[in-house]
């Protein structure tokens, strides 16, 4: 801060200068102009809402998994499945394209990660050809049903399976938030399925970033 | 003399031909604009997506479609509400009234192209025969270009 040496004058003229307390208020103005929640966030903040990662999967290399496999960096994970072929492609499209657009290092710092939940149909060799097609960084993992609720519970998301039809195909329904959790594999925010590109890259480089 | 009255009648009748023939052809009464196939690997179903106008006076509707490439396509409808996303079968088809259009798009209306017969590329044209209801003919051939999943 400039002028600390005279302290008392130095106060006089905070009240006409730029403080942090004003850059933040024009800030939080603009964001909320822009259609952004009281927080600023385009997606949702979860920060202490819901219990840290924690789950027992099998990834797309078939390799029996815990959330140790993302220690230690951030996380942004969706739960889909392979046989669907409009909303899992666009949301982890933009996942993927919205990645590319943060700042290094933390780019490269971000981990991606798709939670099959339809493990009948999806094997490591069927979630690994999928997640390549998005982005190298993406990790597929699936698991049995019980191991795929106590991870769903945990944050309170749900799936299911429509009758199959003639051929043996069948629909799943399933959540549509992306979930980013921090370093510390604390869930932190909700990118909701509506949020396009920018505003994904710009909610994930402001949590990536905070202090 | 003979052989120019000739060469002038037969001017005279093909262009009389001609124009009867132009009155025949009939305005195309639809017309199928930006028509995709978003590759997905792994053998698992792709979606196609594009715009349908309606140029003719009749109520149309897409009531189903077949692609030689695919073993099987339905019209889905993607529904998403309260943070969950679900598809809907549209066993209704889809209604199209005159001069507007039915767009086929992400997050929305698609055709579920299920059980690829080949692999694909960007970049491939595969055909995707679009069955009406209110025009004739009913069965539309419609070239669709394969483009990378990352596209919308």
């Amino acid at each position: 801060m400039a002028g600390g040496v005279h302290g008392r004058t130095g106060d006089v003229g905070v009240s006409l200068a730029v403080t942090p307390g004003r850059i933040i208020a024009t800030i939080a103005l603009v964001l909320l102009a822009a259609g952004c929640d009281d927080e600023g966030w385009h997606g949702k903040n979860i920060t202490g809402l819901m219990p840290e990662l924690e789950f027992r999967l099998t990834d797309e290399n078939g390799n029996r998994v815990s959330e140790d496999v993302f220690a230690g960096r951030p996380v942004a994970m969706y739960f889909g499945f392979t046989h669907c072929p409009d909303i899992c492609p666009t949301t982890l499209a933009r996942l993927a394209a919205a990645t590319r657009r943060l700042p290094e290092p933390i780019s490269q710092d971000l981990q991606l990660a798709f939670v099959s939940v339809d493990p009948a149909r999806d094997g490591p060799e069927q979630l690994d050809k999928y997640t390549g097609a998005f982005s190298d960084r993406m990790l597929g993992l699936t698991g049995t049903q019980k191991q795929l609720q106590a991870l769903t519970r945990r944050y309170r998301i749900t799936y299911g399976y429509d009758e199959p039809d003639a051929n043996g195909d069948y629909e799943v329904s399933h959540s549509s938030a992306i979930f980013v959790f921090d370093a510390e594999l604390e869930p932190r925010l909700m990118l909701l399925d509506s949020l396009e590109v920018p505003q994904m890259a710009e909610d994930l480089e402001r949590l990536l970033t905070m202090p | 003399m003979k052989l120019a009255s000739a060469i002038v009648a037969l001017v005279v009748l093909l262009a009389g031909a001609l124009w009867w023939v132009g009155q025949m052809a009939p305005e195309s009464p639809i017309e199928v604009d930006n028509a995709r196939v978003r590759l997905v690997p792994g053998g698992g179903p792709m979606a196609g997506y594009m715009e349908i106008r309606n140029h003719s006076d009749d109520v149309i509707r897409l009531v189903g479609a077949a692609s030689p490439a695919f073993g099987n396509v339905m019209i889905h409808r993607t529904i998403l509400s309260d943070g969950r996303a679900r598809m809907q079968h549209q066993s209704d088809g889809v209604r199209i009234v005159p001069g507007d259009s039915a767009v086929f798009k992400p997050r929305d209306l698609h055709l579920m192209l299920m059980q690829p017969k080949g692999a694909l590329e960007v970049g491939d044209q595969v055909e995707i025969v679009l069955r009406f209801e209110g025009i004739a003919p009913a069965e539309w051939p419609v070239a669709f270009t394969v483009v990378p999943v990352t596209l919308e």
